[in-house]
């Protein structure tokens, strides 16, 4: 009994000459294209497309609110941008939001890894780490939407507990100097998992042997950590540092539910802004310029995640 | 060798080859789905020489099935209401002319219908045949074409054109532009502001003679006497119930950010000082807004807040229904459209609605110029003939007499004025007799009919929210604030001939 195998089908010279035309395509070039079709289809349609009207309608005075057809402005959009306090206030805040944001979450979820990592054998550790993760997957909506019931002055958990601890309450939402705060640490306890998840994911990184030869040498906890552990982890959670960076410029829904970007503007973040000229105001020539800009810096994000995987490949000699 | 193959059924390759086709074939299934028409409308040939605009005249519908797709607002439950109803519409319809048709509910909330609706209307879609429209989105909506004018309804329906109670009516819900006669809109359900009380409360005779003995003067315990006040006479009243250590206070008024919230309960509070938020005649905001005496109105708006709950600033409508049938206030500023919600089974018989508070105005006169709520319908100027008939037969069947009177008995308000002087209506609930004061010449007034309105009232409540919050403690800066942007945005769109003073553009609410 003789078998066909796939690896050998040069073999034979009766199968070559029955070969099917599909095999043929099959072993051309254009096989691969032809998979990669359907996907490059949805990307040109619903990225580039899209991307490259968005930045033509940068350039143009449209409203959906108006029957006028758009008008060519120019630069005017950037112009006005640029001359927008008010938009710079936004950068300000989103700025200070995405420091803090992504400083605290990295602060506690290194620590917190480091804590995991060295407690392998602590019982209940993988219910633990499980636990720990469920602010990570839950939609922003809803988290939006309870934590705002948790810090509600009248019924909330949150002012029940203070209550009963200072007998004060305070209206973490609308007062001004809460607010912020009360959205940044909302954002803190959905986002430090990741960071928690990215240290592990660092710790796991290296090396086994390397640790032993640590050890073996009596190397404190300090050179093992800055030797060892560093060299080996830092371009994981440099990348999740970037990714929470990214991610964190771009919140809008948390902020949405949970103040509506108020108290006043307190908590107004620049892509919020950007949802209001675009689905409220339905400015679509002002809220593409503006996109544009955010997406400029988006990319400069993306270009800094770029260098440091550059970085390593440099590093590693790969 | 057939062996060999069989042994392996499902090769890596035939599975790529399997999911490639599946792909190609889900993309060209999405392409043809994107191509087709929305809701596949069939065009129907039209009656011979009827408009579609007159509704069903004939047999032309007979025999037809199709979906009415209605715009509502969320959480709004007058605008619930026409879907609650709507299969005895079904019904009507299916026994004199002969179709069946169903109903397709699509809701957001008040600030979000809009941009709901609008990219469809945009795109000439029939997306939503009828929409429960905002009365400030007039303008969004008819400038552009995408609604249905209806004076050329009533043109050739002319028992649709009701008499309506008050100009306020026609100049809230249909007129367009303003002062212009020209109507766009169908009054779905007119609302105006009131002021819920807790009736058992100022009925006790404990309380009674507390308020006597605190105040020197008797405690106002009926709808006369509250009818009468002015908003500074109320303080006393608010400042004798609020009782932060019982967690229970004076009153609550809508200060949120959300939408119009804060706009709509601080503008009776302009109106009193015989000013405006602008001049329509000239398009300027500048001066008008921004005046010494609206800012110290501000003020004095926000100095209310002693009396309130904790997290005033974030008060919306949904958040007075809360407080108020919770038993955490005396009182609440609210829409009376709401009525029905704010008498909770505890509260039966214990709750009185009498009009805003009135205002001393410049020339003396005692008097409230409430703000206008309630919405129209709208209909989609890109809807088939079969849907336009269906429309048009919709509202023919909606302004029914016993239509109307169900609508009411289930929490409704009319607006025309056989439904508002029916005999009862008054008596009918709790707080239709303040409905009806509200809704009487000059007592309440719209604002901004004005396609920019998403943009304008955008920036007033985010500065009002400021104030509210004390982001900002200068009334006088946040009204400059509001006045250099609106003013910006309506000579942006060649509504004035003004530009806005640069020093106003250059305030910040930081």
């Amino acid at each position: 009994m003789r078998s066909v195998h796939p690896a050998q089908p040069s073999a034979d010279p009766m199968l070559l000459a029955r070969r099917s035309p599909l095999r043929t395509f099959e072993e051309s070039r254009f096989f691969s294209l032809t998979l990669l079709l359907p996907i490059l289809i949805f990307f040109v349609a619903l990225n580039v497309i899209p991307t490259l009207w968005m930045i033509g309608m940068s350039f143009y005075n449209y409203s959906l609110m108006s029957a006028a057809p758009p008008t060519f402005l120019g630069a005017d959009n950037f112009v006005k941008i640029y001359n927008d306090s008010d938009l710079w206030s936004a950068f300000g805040r989103t700025f200070v939001f995405v420091v803090l944001a992504v400083g605290l979450e990295t602060t506690l979820g290194v620590l917190l890894g480091f804590l995991f990592w060295g407690s392998s054998n602590m019982p209940g550790r993988r219910l633990a780490l499980t636990l720990l993760f469920v602010p990570m997957v839950v939609t922003p909506v809803a988290s939006g939407l309870f934590w705002r019931l948790i810090y509600e002055p009248t019924f909330g958990v949150a002012n029940y507990l203070l209550q009963q601890i200072s007998g004060q309450k305070i209206d973490f939402l609308t007062n001004i100097d809460w607010a912020f705060g009360a959205v940044l640490f909302v954002d803190i306890w959905m986002w430090t998992p990741f960071m928690i998840l990215m240290t592990l994911a660092a710790l796991g990184s290296v090396p086994k042997a390397e640790l032993e030869a640590a050890e073996v040498d009596r190397l404190t906890a300090w050179q093992r950590l800055w030797h060892v552990i560093w060299p080996h982890g830092k371009f994981i959670l440099m990348l999740g540092i970037l990714l929470r960076t990214i991610d964190a410029y771009k919140t809008t829904d948390l902020v949405f539910l949970m103040t509506n970007g108020g108290p006043g503007n307190i908590t107004e973040l620049i892509a919020l802004k950007l949802y209001r000229y675009a689905f409220a105001s339905l400015n679509i020539g002002f809220s593409s310029a503006l996109a544009v800009i955010l997406l400029l810096i988006a990319i400069a994000f993306t270009s800094i995640y770029l260098w440091v995987l550059h970085l390593r490949r440099y590093r590693e000699g790969v | 060798m057939s062996e060999t193959i069989s042994s392996q059924p499902f090769s890596r390759r035939s599975l790529l080859k399997g999911m490639a086709a599946f792909s190609a074939a889900a993309v060209a299934a999405n392409a043809l789905a994107a191509c087709a028409p929305s809701g596949a409308p069939t065009a129907a040939p039209a009656a011979e020489g009827a408009s579609p605009l007159q509704g069903t005249v004939g047999d032309e519908m007979r025999g037809k099935s199709l979906e009415l797709s209605l715009a509502v607002i969320a959480g709004w439950p007058p605008s619930q209401l026409p879907i609650e109803m709507f299969p005895s519409f079904a019904a009507a319809v299916k026994e004199k002319y002969g179709y069946d048709v169903t109903v397709r509910k699509t809701e957001a909330p008040f600030a979000a219908l809009f941009q709901r609706v609008a990219p469809t209307l945009a795109a000439k879609s029939q997306e939503f045949n009828l929409i429960v429209s905002d009365s400030q989105w007039l303008g969004a909506l008819a400038e552009p074409g995408w609604i249905i004018k209806a004076d050329d309804v009533y043109a050739v329906n002319p028992e649709l054109d009701l008499e309506p109670f008050s100009s306020l009516v026609v100049n809230t819900y249909q007129v367009y532009p303003d002062g212009s006669g020209q109507r766009w809109g169908f009054p779905q359900m007119p609302d105006t502001q009131g002021l819920f009380i807790r009736k058992d409360l100022v009925e006790d005779p404990a309380e009674q003679a507390a308020f006597e003995a605190k105040y020197g003067t008797k405690l106002p315990s009926t709808y006369d006497e509250f009818a009468e006040l002015t908003i500074q006479e109320y303080e006393p009243i608010f400042e004798f119930f609020n009782r932060p250590d019982q967690e229970f206070y004076g009153t609550a008024a809508q200060y949120s950010k959300e939408y119009d919230f804060f706009s709509c309960a601080y503008h009776p509070y302009v109106y009193a000082t015989g000013g405006d938020i602008w001049d329509p005649a000239t398009g300027n905001v500048v001066d008008v807004l921004n005046t010494d005496a609206n800012a110290a109105q501000l003020e004095y708006f926000r100095s209310l807040t002693k009396y309130m709950p904790p997290g005033y600033s974030d008060f919306t409508i949904g958040s007075m229904i809360d407080l108020f049938t919770q038993g955490k206030v005396f009182s609440a500023f609210n829409w009376l459209a709401v009525g029905l919600f704010m008498i909770s089974p505890e509260l039966e018989g214990k709750v009185m609605a009498v009009p805003h508070p009135k205002f001393i105005f410049p020339d003396g006169e005692k008097k409230v110029i409430g703000a206008m709520g309630g919405q129209p319908w709208v209909i989609n100027a890109f809807n088939d003939d079969d849907h336009m008939r269906v429309c048009i037969d919709f509202l023919k069947w909606w302004y029914q007499d016993d239509t109307q009177a169900e609508f009411v008995s289930k929490g409704g308000l009319p607006w025309s004025k056989k439904g508002v002087e029916a005999e009862g209506f008054e008596e009918s609930k709790p707080y239709t007799r303040a409905f009806k004061y509200m809704l009487e010449e000059g007592r309440s007034r719209d604002f901004w009919h004005l396609p920019e309105y998403a943009e304008l009232l955008a920036v007033q409540q985010e500065a009002y929210s400021a104030f509210a919050s004390g982001q900002v403690n200068d009334p006088k800066r946040v009204l400059d604030y509001i006045a250099g942007r609106q003013q910006q945005i309506l000579f942006d769109k060649g509504r004035t001939q003004t530009a806005p003073p640069a020093e106003l553009l250059e305030l910040t609410l930081s």
